[in-house]
């Protein structure tokens, strides 16, 4: 499988002080959803941003669908939706996307046709000759997103699609990304509803304070998080070596990493004391275990205050 | 090609969006009426389309002296005054934002991620900033063209000499707004900084109009002194050659007026040098405003022989046979100044003044370019 976006050792500072990126390796793959997670400033849209030549590395290389990232044509090719997007309050749905359409070269009778199939897509069609000043913020993030699509792009970079979207459009966006992926293409999405995220995430990287903390895709990073659940009613059980929990006449115990067998010896032991098993479920960690596990791993730092590192710029490599 | 279009297209839309524009656009019209309500007959000029009527017995229908008096009033107060001036002002006030909310955050990445480069989009941005003042100025020229072709018979298209040399002129002025803008991002900062930008030029440039105006009286005095000195030191030495030593002494008494008024005139003109050397240093490195300005004058005035300044200062009614007025030495020194200035070549002025333009944009478009949103 080839590496649609390659990135290694990627540094950026603000200023003197403001260490945002600090050696960000990783690299996305063709026809995956890439979901880039991290705690507020975590450096997550600097580095989409770079990405899209809209802010300068300090320290960079790594290419981009196979070219050098800078090189602006290969950008014909990417769709973006920035974070806390402002299109020109004066234009229409219509005319903005005619704008952004002819900043990525579309000639005017292609724009003209994908306009108006886009629009479609995001379900903003009787909006289109609306001024943008007036939409809600849910209708400019669809709009948004049309504006990613219109160059019906190999590579797509949302930084947080569905701020401000309401509940149908959140699924609407969800169901899109899954059709777009099946179409090949590739989506690196940036945002911090996880629980939205499980579905449709393929890989992920957590970025904590400017690095990459835990990289991998989904199945690889949850597997090890696997535990079983095991309840019953009745009788406590005393040679369990895990601890139960108790509430009323139900017993819960969890049993982190173990192997069916493990299992099968747990709900021996309950029953031999005359317990009755009411159910018996597998769980994979969730996003947002392992999102607390990669904080908690980022060793060196306090992940969870947010921002990017502040200090005097090393020269160290 | 297609980027181009899109951010022309783009900064079309802005302009007639913004309320300014409009306003601006109506206000033009409204002088171009005033302008065109001033009318001549037989026996006078009418004014507001015939409401009232003032007789001359020099300036009526078909007469040159009205036809100078209409291009005049068009060039002296109409391009100094709302051109040059108001309409500046309010174009400034409506362009100033273009670059901050362009470059404002939101925006900004939207723009920027495209494969169309930063220093395209800059330059065409930039030149969709100075169409407002295309728009306004073609319309008004246009207007004024009408006018003076109606009113006096003029159809004189140097009229339209105005559209470039405007945006020339308002370009030198933008840049410094867009550079400001490109820095700090703000619309206030950005016209105030414009402004004071205007008010410094303009500062020096009457500064070192009354310096040079102020030489040239001091040349004249010591012409004038040093010929008078001489004049009496040849008495004084003709007197005594014929052993007259009365008259003799009463020529070298009268030098001694002249003289010292030389060597004060000297002394002046060695103390203002240096001074006068630093204030038009500082405007070499200016741009042009007002002698831009000035060349529509010099287009306009091109082939009248008088000009409305002769007609104020009643020249123009001097009769022909008597000898002409003797000017005083203020006059004498303006006069002069005036005749350098016209000896300026047009290419001169203006290619120093778009040095000027080039620099500030260079140094714009390399913090534009540099900058991360
Ligand atoms: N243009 C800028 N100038 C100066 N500092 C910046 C700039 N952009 C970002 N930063 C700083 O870089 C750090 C990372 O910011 P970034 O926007 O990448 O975070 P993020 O991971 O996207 O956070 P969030 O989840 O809140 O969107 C922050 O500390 C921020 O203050
Ligand atoms: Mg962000």
């Amino acid at each position: 499988m080839s590496h649609v976006i390659e990135l290694t050792d990627v540094h950026k500072t603000f200023g003197r002080k403001v260490l945002a990126l600090r050696g960000v390796s990783m690299h996305v793959d063709q026809g995956q959803i890439f979901c880039l997670l991290g705690p507020n400033g975590a450096g997550k849209s600097t580095l989409v941003k770079i990405l899209m030549t809209v802010i300068h590395a300090s320290r960079l290389s790594g290419t981009m669908l196979g070219h050098p990232i800078g090189h602006k044509p290969t950008l014909r090719r990417v769709g973006y939706l920035p974070e806390h997007h402002r299109f020109p309050p004066y234009m229409t749905a219509e005319q903005a996307l005619h704008y952004y359409g002819g900043l990525s070269h579309i000639r005017r009778p292609e724009r003209v046709r994908r306009i108006a199939e886009k629009l479609d897509l995001v379900g903003m069609t009787a909006w289109r000759s609306h001024k943008v000043g007036t939409f809600s913020k849910g209708m400019q993030q669809r709009l948004g997103l049309a504006q990613a699509l219109l160059a019906d792009p190999e590579l797509l970079l949302l930084d947080e699609p569905t701020d401000g979207v309401d509940p149908v459009g959140r699924r609407e966006i969800r169901d899109l990304l899954h059709h777009l992926r099946r179409e090949g293409r590739t989506i690196l999405i940036n945002s911090h509803i996880l629980a939205e995220l499980e579905s449709i995430c393929d890989q992920l990287a957590v970025v904590v304070k400017g690095r990459v903390a835990m990289e991998g895709t989904l199945e690889e990073l949850t597997c090890g998080g696997l535990r079983w659940v095991v309840q019953w009613r009745g009788a406590d059980v005393d040679s369990l070596a895990f601890e139960v929990e108790r509430e009323g006449d139900l017993r819960t115990v969890s049993l982190p990493n173990a192997s069916d067998e493990d299992v099968q010896a747990v709900i021996d032991a309950v029953r031999g004391a005359g317990g009755i098993v009411t159910s018996v479920q597998e769980f994979r960690e969730s996003l947002e275990d392992l999102f607390m596990r990669a904080l908690k791993d980022a060793d060196d730092l306090d992940g969870a205050v947010p921002g990017a590192v502040q200090g005097k710029v090393s020269k160290a490599t | 090609m297609t980027s181009i279009l899109a951010i022309l297209r783009e900064s079309w839309l802005s302009l007639r969006a913004e309320w300014l524009f409009k306003g601006v656009m109506g206000l033009n019209v409204l002088v171009i009426v005033a302008y065109a309500s001033i009318g001549f007959d037989a026996n006078g000029i009418s004014l507001f389309y015939g409401l009232t009527h003032i007789e001359s017995e020099f300036i009526y229908a078909g007469s040159p002296m009205s036809r100078t008096l209409y291009l005049g009033i068009y060039s002296a107060f109409i391009v100094n005054m709302w051109l040059a001036w108001a309409a500046s002002i309010l174009a400034l006030i409506s362009t100033s934002s273009i670059f901050p909310s362009f470059l404002s955050a939101g925006a900004v990445e939207l723009v920027v991620s495209r494969p169309t480069r930063r220093s395209t989009i800059f330059f065409v941005k930039y030149a969709g900033g100075l169409l407002f003042v295309v728009l306004q100025v073609s319309v008004f020229t246009l207007g004024a063209f009408l006018a003076a072709g109606w009113r006096v018979d003029a159809w004189d298209p140097a009229i339209f000499l105005a559209i470039p040399i405007i945006t020339l002129f308002y370009s030198y002025l933008f840049c410094v707004n867009v550079l400001v803008g490109v820095i700090t991002r703000s619309t206030l900062i950005a016209l105030l900084a414009t402004l004071l930008f205007w008010f410094s030029s303009f500062s020096v440039r009457t500064a070192d109009d009354i310096m040079s105006q102020f030489s040239y009286r001091l040349d004249a005095t010591v012409e004038r002194t040093e010929a008078r000195v001489a004049e009496l030191d040849e008495e004084t030495s003709e007197a005594e050659a014929a052993g007259d030593e009365l008259d003799a002494e009463d020529a070298a008494h009268w030098a001694v007026g002249p003289q010292a008024a030389m060597d004060r005139a000297r002394k002046a003109q060695s103390q203002l040098a240096p001074w006068a050397a630093i204030i038009s240093g500082v405007r070499t490195v200016l741009p042009e405003t007002a002698r831009t300005l000035g060349l529509l004058h010099r287009a306009l005035e091109r082939n009248t022989d008088t000009t409305l300044m002769d007609l104020m200062s009643g020249a123009a009614f001097d009769d022909e046979d008597e000898p002409p007025r003797k000017l005083s030495e203020e006059e004498e020194a303006q006069a002069r100044h005036m005749e350098k200035e016209e000896e300026i070549p047009a290419w001169s002025i203006i290619l120093k003044s778009l040095v000027f333009e080039a620099v500030i944009l260079i140094v714009a478009l390399i913090i534009f370019r540099r900058r991360d949103f």
